[in-house]
């Protein structure tokens, strides 16, 4: 049985990421002047915390500081953000957000192959991060605590996930119909999300100029990756 | 060191080899199935060649385009040496050369902001995200300024620098044998790996082009690109565009005997300005480096690798045309110098003297007074490849290897073989004459 034939086995066990990411609701929709000026101090206080972030560091800035150059009170700010990692949580949200939207108005790159698509939505997203590298640096390591909200385990982030797995595997699933590639199922949307995770960590500690290692790292790995997803093995 | 033929397949040279092909996978095979082609006889040669064709043409492409780097190099390389590889490999290598397995878009454009800072649709007013041409380390795209010119933009594949350098630790560690029996001299792995590192950064390739375009600005049907610095780093590399077509396009239109031996001569004149004036030559002598157009002018590109020479070619030149070795022993010892260095001992060079007489007897058939014309309208002159097979045979028998005689000799080869293929006839002597009035006129140039 090939590696291709494998996958098989994985398609029926996470269906609901299949579902399409879900509507705002009714309740939403009626409060909607409301929810719009939440979002708008949400984000005002995210880049006050960014601006400190990348001068003092994360872990040094205090919510304090945070509350006090976005012209707000402390209290306010919790009733927003409960802990720096909240909000770390939703700069991570927005940024996934922004990626899936940049890829989904992009034509160009609606036909183009599947490892350049992947590649794409990976370096959209690591060229978003690229202005706040530190913080990122910062948030990775807090992520490693198991108690922390950042952990890929928590909650949180588990559901920010699923968002961005529903994603991929949409993507995925592009490329099975167009036979690109075998079917792969939940399993390559899994995979994928750990390898990104993975070039992140790798792309952090990268001091080649431009990041071009992360960038020739990237483009192999995907190449690769698709190649033997294709032939099911070492046939080169 | 006798040939490694079946019987001694278990020499140290094949081993090494054989554990170069282990360790390195294509660099390795490629490397030796070089190798092997010049030492294997006919019959296992002929095998060889159909195991070959069978199962590394279509990967030579695939694989070695993806690679870029260090093994697409080698590959050119032997695509130069068209008459050691079979008519399947050489059309897939011709496709190396110009349409090599590219770079996606979004990788091209990645690596063009991860170097200028900005992405290119920021900085032209438009970018073709499919590239034209592939470059020997990256690929080239095609861009229009915001001031309406347009322009080639070479961008190099990220990581090759550090791939080379893997590739050569990989390749001294596996060629040790080699070099330890002295067949693939230290100093010649320190060459290539020097000049394959100098080509990864495009900075030595601006100041090449601008080198190259300032010295041969007397030749009006040759076309150099002018660079813009302000667009070009150690890996992007922006020029203006040249038009032209490929060496294989330019055939296919059948130009006329006229142009074609028009094309020939222009393009032994570019050479031989290059030795002369510049004492530099552009070491791709490949023809996808070459582009030519309908009315006969020529446009030269890549300017990654070119070669200083030290070597007096004038004196080889007199010393082939008199014979310099039958003169006296002194005058052989020098000459025997001048073509292997000073470090191969005389009794080891002289058994090339044969060879020598042979050279001479083709290059001046009607004597030493008369012109060097070399006629290959109805073909090539196959007494001139098979001379040239023996010579590198005798070189590598004998361990006659000098870097810049290679290196000269390899650009000759690579002329020679467009000719062939131009079918053309080309009067060299009226081409070194010219050009030797053109450089008394004019004192040497320093490469920069």
């Amino acid at each position: 049985m090939t590696a291709a034939c494998d996958f098989h086995k994985y398609e029926s066990t996470h269906v609901l990421l299949m579902k399409a990411p879900s509507k705002p609701s009714a309740r939403k929709k009626a409060s909607g002047k409301r929810h719009e000026n939440k979002e708008k101090t949400k984000r005002a206080i995210l880049a006050a915390a960014l601006a400190l972030f990348a001068k003092k560091g994360f872990y040094r800035t205090t919510t304090k500081e945070i509350s006090k150059k976005a012209g707000i009170a402390e209290g306010t700010l919790f009733n927003y953000f409960e802990t720096k990692e909240d909000l770390a949580l939703y700069f991570f949200a927005l940024e996934q957000a922004e990626t899936i939207a940049g890829y989904e108005a992009d034509h160009h790159l609606q036909r183009a192959s599947l490892p350049e698509k992947l590649f794409a939505i990976i370096h959209r997203f690591l060229d978003r991060l690229a202005p706040y590298e530190e913080f990122i640096g910062a948030v990775y390591w807090r992520a490693l605590t198991p108690a922390s909200k950042l952990s890929p385990w928590s909650l949180q982030s588990q559901e920010r996930n699923l968002h961005y797995l529903q994603f991929i595997r949409r993507v995925l699933a592009q490329a099975e119909a167009d036979g690109e590639i075998p079917r792969v199922g939940d399993f390559g949307a899994y995979a994928f999300g750990m390898f990104h995770a993975a070039i992140i960590t790798f792309w952090l500690q990268d001091s080649s100029p431009g990041k071009e290692k992360t960038l020739a790292l990237l483009d192999r790995c995907l190449k690769l990756g698709t190649h033997l997803v294709r032939n099911g093995g070492w046939e080169w | 060191m006798g040939m490694v033929t079946d019987s001694q397949n278990n020499s140290t040279v094949g081993r090494g080899w054989r554990l170069g092909k282990l360790g390195l996978g294509l660099v390795g095979s490629y490397l030796s199935y070089q190798a092997q082609n010049l030492l294997l006889g006919e019959g296992r040669q002929a095998q060889r060649q159909t195991r070959f064709r069978q199962k590394a043409s279509r990967r030579v492409r695939e694989e070695l385009g993806a690679l870029k780097g260090p093994a697409m190099k080698l590959g050119q390389m032997l695509s130069m040496q068209a008459d050691a590889l079979p008519e399947e490999a050489m059309r897939e290598l011709v496709q190396l050369q110009m349409q090599a397995p590219a770079m996606h878009g979004t990788l091209a454009r990645a690596q063009f902001k991860g170097s200028l800072g900005k992405y290119p649709e920021e900085i032209f007013r438009e970018f073709d995200a499919e590239s034209f041409a592939a470059a020997s380390l990256g690929q080239v795209h095609r861009a229009t300024t915001h001031d309406g010119e347009k322009v080639a933009v070479k961008i190099q594949y990220p990581g090759i620098k550090s791939a080379i350098e893997s590739d050569f630790k990989l390749l001294r560690s596996t060629t040790l044998p080699t070099q330890l029996s002295g067949h693939v001299p230290r100093a010649l792995l320190d060459e290539v790996e020097r000049g394959l590192l100098a080509e990864t950064d495009y900075r030595h390739e601006v100041d090449n082009l601008e080198f190259f375009r300032q010295g041969l600005s007397g030749l009006n049907y040759l076309t150099i690109p002018r660079v813009r610095r302000e667009w070009s780093t150690d890996r992007v590399l922006t020029m203006s565009y040249v038009e032209g077509g490929s060496f294989d396009a330019f055939l296919q239109r059948k130009p006329s005997q006229e142009l074609r031996d028009q094309t020939g001569t222009r393009l032994v004149e570019m050479y031989e300005m290059q030795l002369r004036c510049l004492k530099t030559i552009h070491a791709d002598h490949h023809p996808g480096n070459y582009l030519f157009r309908p009315d006969g002018a020529i446009g030269l590109v890549d300017f990654g690798c070119v070669k200083h020479i030290t070597f007096d070619v004038r004196e080889l030149r007199r010393g082939y045309q008199d014979r310099v070795w039958r003169q006296s022993e002194a005058a052989a010892r020098s000459f025997l110098v001048l073509l292997y260095g000073r470090q191969i001992p005389f009794r080891r060079a002289r058994r090339c003297l044969p060879l020598l007489d042979q050279w001479a007897d083709l290059l001046y058939p009607r004597g030493s007074t008369a012109d060097v014309v070399v006629d290959y309208r109805t073909g090539r002159d196959e007494r001139f490849e098979e001379l040239a097979a023996a010579h590198w045979k005798h070189i590598w028998q004998d361990k006659l290897i000098n870097p810049e005689h290679a290196f000269l000799v390899r650009a000759d080869m690579g002329l020679f073989h467009l000719l062939g293929k131009l079918r053309v006839k080309v009067n060299f002597s009226e081409v070194w004459r010219r050009v030797e009035a053109a450089a008394n006129a004019a004192s040497p140039r320093q490469k920069p």
